[in-house]
């Protein structure tokens, strides 16, 4: 198998909590990859296997067919669930403290805080910024360097309509550059148009993976993906009630 | 019914989707395809150098030491004890003012060997637990900065934060006692100074192996306060408890240069000792007390003491025996600090 990134049986446990637990997939370049399950699924767990945050009890990772390093990283965008950032320094010191840690200029910088709207916003603390202002100064940061890789952690939680549209317009033309996405959510309504491959997490498994299509073609063609999830989630649950 | 080795399989389209095992027995390989390959718009990608990344981390940590007002208040504390033990160390012998180089350093040592450690300490204490405590860890990591290159950074970003108080310190002070006390012999006060700056160091070296094993700011600091106090205070009454309880005869004499190698013994007294040619005499021989110095390494502080009183108590450190305490300590708490960061999960 050649994906760009392969997961293959991967687990991860913490103490007598099993977070994942043989999960493997694979994603090509291009896909934009929408994670979903519930609150402790493993969905972040998963994404921390990915960047390098958490070490896996077992399995392993493969980008391109190798384990990826330090500098294959440094072409990764991550936003995380919490956009945390130094709040006393100003959205352009945090931006460009990031780029330049990417090994990317203070003009790169500029584009992205005018690509999520905060090129304004240059010299405010980040301690004063909105949680709106934040999460679009987090997805600029990521965007820095026009990563392979963007990977997402909620990042539509708490955003109000108009910034949900900016962020999904911005994530199309990521995904139109040929950018890879992995993207965890609740909000499945905002990650249906976008994606094109859907895994569902539960309970550290993969109980389901496969492109929209596929699911609506197993699940319910008229469907949306919100419906579709919860059916699968209800079928696992009492499948794993009988088998207990 | 469905039985337990029953797979269940949710998705059966041809190409897109594979069968997933629900028991968690089999192993979940699952691949996408895309209906394409597409090509990246990528900018031009530098892969940034290991020592960029180092010296970056090493300025921002620097950056945010100073605007916080760190590293103001280091220096307004310092240039004040400094001062004012310099002008007044004598003041337990019934004189004032400021004295040579020679006596300044026997003022400044029980100065130096508490406040510097304590400094190293609270600065090196936060490192690494504040960053992870407050998330910007997980983004700085995330970004391809491998965790030695992270914790250099950041360990370097605090030897420069203490220095710069510590050495306009004790530049000040040496400029004012050169002057006032018109002494030119300033080579035990340089010794003070960069020995003190090392002792400074290597306690930098241990808060920051502390701040990656801690998982709250709070436990960090409660013990690295705690570290502080059985550095400076109680490994020397332990080690003295030692050599009183198993050589008692024959370290009646060792236990005097002791007690002046470590701090029990009041500036006061060594002050007297200075006045006095004739109690020099009245110690055991050099060869006897070089003897006691290989245990005394083990804890900077004191070797640090018997480093800058090597003169008054006729005491030879070997070079070798200061540079190999210095070693492993630096490599022992820094490769401790790796160590343990690659093995968290963050």
């Amino acid at each position: 198998m050649n994906a760009y990134l392969q997961i293959s049986g991967l687990t991860k446990r913490y103490g007598a909590i099993t977070a994942l637990d043989g999960v493997g997939l694979g994603v090509e370049c291009g896909d934009v990859l929408a994670l979903l399950g519930p609150n402790g699924a493993g969905k972040s767990t998963l994404f921390g296997c990915v960047l390098g945050l958490t070490r896996p009890t077992s399995g392993n990772i493969l980008l391109q067919n190798h384990s990826p390093s330090d500098a294959d990283r440094a072409g990764f965008g991550y936003v995380a669930e919490r956009v945390a950032l130094y709040p006393q320094r100003t959205v352009l010191e945090n931006a460009a403290f990031f780029a330049r840690l990417k090994g990317q200029s203070d003009g790169e910088v500029e584009t992205q805080l005018k690509r999520v709207g905060l090129h304004d916003a240059g010299d405010r603390p980040v301690r004063q910024l909105s949680k709106g202002m934040l999460q679009r100064l987090g997805l600029a940061i990521a965007l820095c360097g026009r990563p392979e890789l963007l990977v997402l952690d909620e990042p539509f939680n708490g955003l109000d309509p108009v910034l949900l549209d900016t962020l999904q317009s911005i994530l199309r033309e990521e995904q139109a550059r040929g950018a890879t996405l992995l993207i965890s959510t609740h909000t499945m309504s905002a990650v249906e148009p976008l994606a094109t491959h859907i895994a569902i997490l539960l309970r550290g498994r993969l109980a389901a993976f496969g492109t929209l299509e596929a699911l609506r073609a197993e699940h319910g063609a008229e469907d949306s993906l919100e419906i579709i999830y919860h059916r699968i989630a209800r079928r696992t649950h009492e499948t794993e009630e009988v088998c207990a | 019914m469905r039985t337990e080795a029953t797979t269940v399989r949710r998705l059966r389209s041809e190409s897109d989707v594979y069968a997933t095992s629900n028991t968690g027995l089999e192993s979940n390989l699952k691949t996408s395809k895309s209906s394409s390959p597409r090509v990246l718009g990528q900018c031009e990608r530098r892969s940034p150098a290991s020592a960029r990344l180092v010296s970056l981390v090493a300025c921002k940590e620097f950056s945010d030491r100073f605007r916080s007002g760190w590293v103001i208040a280091c220096v307004l504390v310092w240039l004040g004890a400094i001062g004012l033990t310099s002008f007044l160390g004598l003041v337990q012998i019934g004189q004032i003012g400021v004295q040579g180089y020679e006596r300044t350093v026997i003022s400044l040592l029980n100065l130096v060997q508490y406040l510097v450690p304590l400094l190293g300490l609270l600065l090196g204490h936060d490192l690494v637990v504040s960053e992870r405590e407050e998330g910007t860890l997980r983004l700085l990591l995330a970004g391809g900065v491998s965790r030695a290159c992270c914790l250099m950074g950041k360990f370097l970003g605090g030897c420069f934060t203490l220095a710069v108080p510590l050495v306009l310190g004790f530049a000040i002070a040496g400029t004012v006692v050169g002057l006032s006390a018109k002494d030119n012999a300033i080579a035990p006060f340089l010794r003070l100074a960069v020995s003190g700056l090392a002792l400074g160091i290597l306690f930098l070296g241990l808060g920051l192996a502390v701040s990656t094993f801690c998982r709250t700011r709070v436990q960090s600091l409660v013990t690295a306060l705690l570290l502080w106090c059985v550095a400076v205070f109680v490994f020397d009454l332990v080690a003295l408890g030692v050599v009183v309880s198993t050589r008692s005869l024959a370290a009646a004499q060792e236990i005097e240069v002791l007690c002046d190698t470590m701090h029990v013994n009041a500036a006061a007294d060594i002050h007297s000792a200075f006045d006095n040619v004739a109690d020099r005499s009245a110690h055991a021989a050099p060869a006897d007390r070089t003897s006691t110095l290989g245990w005394l390494a083990i804890n900077p502080v004191d070797l640090f003491r018997a480093v800058n009183l090597s003169k008054q108590l006729e005491l030879h450190v070997p070079a070798l025996t200061i540079l190999l305490t210095v070693a492993l300590w630096l490599g022992g708490t820094l490769g401790l600090s790796v160590w343990k960061l690659r093995r968290t999960d963050l």
